[in-house]
């Protein structure tokens, strides 16, 4: 009560400077998102005005362009932005419900688990269709592999990550192992289920693992609400009359299938789940409602952008996006662990 | 409705440890309840039993007749509030969003931030006197403040009844008394029935109108404050050899502990 006289000013100026900040943060996303969109699909080897790529997406123009850039181009940039928009939302739900800024999909072995059930299906000469089915088992099987060792412990941080890291490691090795067996069937797309690609993406598989994402998405913005709910703690939640356990749960799940079905897309692409939640956090501030939709956004032009660097600004050709996105990863992941253990860190309740 | 909780027979147990044994307790509705014991005699988790976050081994907790574990979590919580004693707050969080967070029980999935709810969060903020630190971070707030922003979470929930769990542990003297004050001011102008664990006696004589005394999970004494606090009470449950005067301010039951035989001679030597 001390401070009243000189709060009042405090209070409207950090309200609205919070404010405008995420909708400055928002539009620059948008715009971002828009500007990459339109350069993806002018680029490559049939370079073209973007007058041109966006009159060829409408079906307008020369047949070539048109075909390039409403078969390939188009597909490739869609199947980045979803991807990227799942992985980004997902990393922001997990690291919320396990209060656990190592937390991501792709730490936990939920992404290697879903390119696993994507290969497994495929080497069984199944249709492209069913990919995002079988990465959506593969991610639920590696969720509850990593419940399984992890769980008793009360998920502590390292733990967690060193069983999920293991967990990955393991699922990465049983891809490699499907592709080196079935060459046939999967060495056309290898490169997207050992490293994370968007390369050659085609319209069925994007409406496929695209729609079911955009369906899970809302659904996760629905549950915002209960999210925030959650962070009180278990028996502050259970008093607001939110039955915790099974809201974990289908947090959990949600978060699980919108990282399966990135994976269903772009394979196990790392560090976009991971770095995203903290981008917003340093733009944003603490979580809000809007931060779930705004990590979806940035998830999405980072993948976008990745995928953009790779095709054409590195010297070295035909690079897998998530070779870019492991490099950026690894580093980060290692500086959120030692700020994690550091001394200052652990004394904070 | 009275807002009358009632429990028969409950057992609450954690695992294999029976915490609270063959409880038969009314808790009147439209007062201000105190449950004081040692530490460890099952006071907080009496507590969870009676507001659903622990199902009971054996019995039933009712309120105001109904089996609060036939209702939906959500039809509890509009009219059941608590303070755990020691909440979580979120990284970050402002007063006013953590306030926010107490309409949850009234919100649908879709609806959006109503006139209502707003009403309710200013009140609660009004109430509580947390008004001017609405935008300030919870986890940066005096551990008075930090307390009185839960109490307003709490209120802004808008149930009939509210229990608190130890509310003033961890605030010095003054803030114990502005946090008691509240809550009797919550009584007294807002109706709400209060039921709070509390570990001094005195002010359990002082604020409640009744009184549960637990020891080792079971019921040592219910009643007013003057019918139950006595010498031999405080003797048997505490294992306090004491005097009860009257309180000079409210004639309420005053605890005095005899004074420590080596300490006393030590001075008067």
């Amino acid at each position: 009560m001390t401070g009243a006289a000189v709060l009042p000013r405090t209070r409207s100026s950090s309200r609205t400077r919070v404010r405008r900040r995420v909708l400055l943060f928002t539009g620059s996303g948008l715009v971002a998102l828009f500007v990459l969109l339109t350069v993806s699909l002018t680029v490559g080897e049939m370079p073209m005005s973007a007058g041109t790529a966006l009159r060829a997406l409408v079906g307008l123009g020369d047949a070539g362009d048109v075909l390039v850039v409403q078969q390939f181009r188009a597909p490739r940039a869609v199947a980045a932005v979803v991807a990227g928009a799942g992985l980004g939302t997902a990393g922001c739900v997990l690291q919320r419900l396990f209060r656990n800024p190592l937390a991501s999909p792709d730490v936990m072995g939920v992404t290697g688990g879903a390119s696993l059930g994507a290969v497994a299906l495929l080497a069984a000469g199944a249709s492209q269709l069913l990919i995002p089915v079988g990465a959506l088992g593969g991610g639920l099987l590696a969720a509850l592999l990593l419940g399984a060792f992890a769980w008793r412990s009360g998920l502590a941080v390292t733990r967690l990550v060193l069983t999920g890291l293991a967990v990955q490691a393991g699922l990465a090795a049983a891809v490699n192992l499907m592709i080196v067996r079935f060459p046939a069937e999967l060495a056309g797309s290898a490169l997207q289920w050992t490293t994370g690609s968007v390369y050659g993406r085609t319209w069925t598989e994007v409406w496929g693992a695209g729609g079911a994402m955009v369906v899970v998405l809302t659904v996760a913005l629905v549950l915002h609400r209960a999210l925030a709910v959650l962070d009180l703690g278990d028996d502050s939640a259970g008093a607001l009359g939110l039955r915790t356990s099974a809201t974990r749960l289908q947090l959990l799940f949600l978060a699980v299938a919108l990282a399966s079905l990135a994976a269903a897309l772009a394979g196990p692409v790392t560090f976009v789940a991971l770095a995203v939640p903290h981008i917003v956090r340093f733009v944003t501030g603490p979580p809000t409602a809007a931060s779930l939709a705004l990590a979806g956004l940035t998830g999405a032009v980072l993948l976008l952008g990745s995928d953009l660097v790779v095709q054409h600004l590195l010297p070295v050709e035909g690079l897998p996006v998530g070779a870019v996105t492991a490099t950026l990863g690894a580093p980060w992941l290692l500086v959120l662990m030692l700020r994690q253990s550091s001394p200052v860190r652990r004394r904070q309740p | 409705m009275t807002h009358q909780l009632r429990t028969e027979g409950l057992d609450l147990r954690y695992g294999d440890r029976l915490v609270v044994g063959g409880l038969d307790l009314t808790l009147p509705g439209g007062a201000v309840t105190a449950i004081v014991g040692p530490n460890a005699c099952g006071k907080s988790t009496l507590l969870r039993g009676l507001s659903r976050l622990l199902a009971p081994a054996a019995g039933t907790v009712t309120l105001d007749g109904a089996d609060i574990h036939r209702m939906s979590a959500r039809t509890l919580a509009r009219r059941m509030g608590l303070l755990p004693q020691q909440p979580v707050t979120p990284e970050a969080i402002t007063v006013e969003a953590l306030v926010r967070l107490g309409r949850y029980p009234h919100q649908r999935l879709l609806s959006p931030w109503s006139a209502a709810d707003q009403r309710a969060v200013e009140e609660a903020l009004e109430r509580t006197g947390t008004t001017v630190l609405r935008d300030l971070p919870v986890d940066q707030l005096s551990g008075g403040q930090r307390q009185r922003a839960w109490i307003a979470l709490a209120l802004a929930q808008d149930t009939e009844l509210l229990l608190l769990d130890e509310p003033t542990t961890f605030l010095d003297l003054r803030h114990q008394l502005d946090v008691l004050d509240l809550v009797a001011a919550l009584h007294a102008e807002a109706g709400r029935t209060v039921v709070m664990v509390l570990h001094d006696l005195g002010q359990a004589a002082r604020y409640a109108d009744h009184m549960v005394v637990l020891k080792d999970g079971r019921l040592a004494a219910a009643g007013t404050p003057a019918e139950v606090l006595d010498a031999d009470l405080v003797r048997s449950v505490f294992d306090v050899d004491c005097r009860v005067i009257p309180d000079p301010e409210t004639g309420t039951p005053l605890v005095v502990p005899k004074a420590s035989a080596a300490r006393h001679a030590a001075t008067t030597a």
